[in-house]
């Protein structure tokens, strides 16, 4: 769909081992801007693995990374800095900050990165927390939160600096189906109305349908298929079929 | 023996203030403390909230790891002195049920012929202490990545070690103070 553009994410060959474990091998893909790329696979293939290379939380043994031209993986410090502001990660368990409250949470990266007002922040925190429905909880802390609300609350602190890229990690898991659509709905909307270029990483081939452009399918760490749903759909291979058919 | 009775405030005030109150403050501390730095931050490396920090930009060290080390050491000396003063004051409560002596007599009687380099010198080293108690729990608890167990693990580690590199750390300090201050040597 959006391949006559510059690619903003690119995975070039790259390789990751865990010890004598290797995780992903020879993975190449790229993502186009306001693309949402969705990448597919059994539990342990790499597919976390591949979002946490993304941001430079874990570095590629081989192949490069590139975001928005620049290399991450050679990157440090501020320059790393940098182009991790450009983009905004939903963990799979959400990864909020358990001794703070929800508007904490949401406050942490606009009081340390920019520098807007404590009123400013206030209404960022609102404005976020308002499009995610939890305008109402913000002064709860994490432990009070369900499941749902705290992938909410998650995806509110990734948006909260307004990422050009934003990667989700298992936005449905844990949570049933219709929790699962609403963040799938959240999602959606982002794509739609910020235009933000989304990697999410998912076993819902339902909610992958609904959110992504394009699909990525992996299997023990090798990149088995990408393409647009009608391709994939057309994919002969069973993994894909099963992973992609399954609902 | 006639008269040792009443060196017995003396004697204590000195084993408080020089040895006992800075390494047992040391020993709670990294008992206390260090197994919550190290068990807090590897909870935090489990769950992946070390990496949110990280992937919002934000330099996960310095915000977790080093108000933690400052934190340790500000407050050791402090713990110190409230240690020395809950000694002290313990030491006349027994005193007062043994002999009767009165408040003003017991602290005429500890602080008898008493230095300043016995009581700043032993104090300040509790800053090392600190500084040992911050970096080894800290760092047991950030590098940590054995999930769940790795943070039992992490605060188990964190008091053993701080505990040893106190103990090994008095000893190594205590010499320099003697050499540093040698009126302090009783």
């Amino acid at each position: 769909m959006t391949n006559e553009r510059d690619p903003i994410i690119v995975l070039d060959h790259v390789s990751k081992s865990f010890g004598s474990k290797p995780v992903l091998q020879d993975v190449s893909l790229n993502v186009a801007p306001g693309e949402a790329l969705c990448l597919l696979g059994r539990s342990g293939t790499g597919k976390s693995v591949t979002l946490k290379l993304m941001i430079a939380l874990l570095l590629p043994d081989n192949g490069q990374i590139r975001i928005g031209g620049e290399n991450i993986d050679k990157l440090k410090g501020v320059q790393l800095s940098h182009v991790r502001r450009k983009m905004g990660f939903l963990f799979q368990s959400a990864a909020l900050f358990d001794s703070w409250t929800v508007y904490e949470n949401l406050a942490l990266p606009l009081r340390r990165l920019t520098s807007k007002s404590k009123k400013e922040i206030d209404e960022s925190v609102d404005f976020f927390l308002h499009e995610v429905g939890l305008i109402s909880d913000k002064n709860k802390m994490p432990v009070e939160l369900s499941g749902g609300m705290k992938k909410r609350a998650g995806l509110a602190r990734a948006l909260v600096l307004e990422p050009e890229i934003l990667l989700v990690d298992e936005p449905s898991s844990g949570l049933d189906r219709i929790t699962a659509a609403e963040i799938d709905d959240l999602l959606l909307e982002q794509k739609i109305k910020r235009k933000t270029t989304m990697v999410i990483v998912t076993h819902d081939a339902r909610g992958a349908r609904r959110v992504g452009d394009r699909f990525a399918v992996l299997d023990q760490g090798c990149l088995l298929a990408l393409g647009t749903a009608d391709e994939l759909d057309h994919n002969g291979n069973a993994i894909v079929h099963k992973l992609f058919e399954e609902s | 023996m006639f008269g040792a009775a009443a060196m017995i405030p003396r004697v204590q005030s000195l084993a408080f203030l020089v040895e006992i109150g800075p390494l047992f403050a040391g020993l709670l501390v990294a008992g206390r403390v260090g197994a919550g730095i190290g068990a807090v931050l590897a909870n935090m490396r489990a769950t992946e909230q070390i990496d949110a920090i990280d992937a919002i930009s934000i330099d996960s060290f310095n915000i977790l790891v080093v108000p933690r080390i400052i934190a340790c050491v500000v407050a050791l000396p402090l713990l110190t002195m409230f240690m020395d003063f809950a000694a002290l004051l313990g030491g006349f409560c027994s005193e007062f049920v043994l002999s009767h002596i009165t408040l003003q007599l017991y602290v005429t009687r500890a602080f008898m012929n008493l230095e300043w380099s016995n009581f700043i010198p032993p104090t300040l080293k509790t800053t090392v202490f600190g500084f040992i108690i911050g970096t080894v729990s800290s760092f047991y608890g950030y590098t940590t990545n054995e999930g769940a167990e790795g943070v039992g693990r992490a605060a188990t580690n964190s008091v053993v070690v701080s505990s040893l590199l106190i103990i090994l750390a008095d000893v190594i300090l205590v010499k320099c103070i003697f050499l540093i201050f040698p009126e302090s040597a009783v």
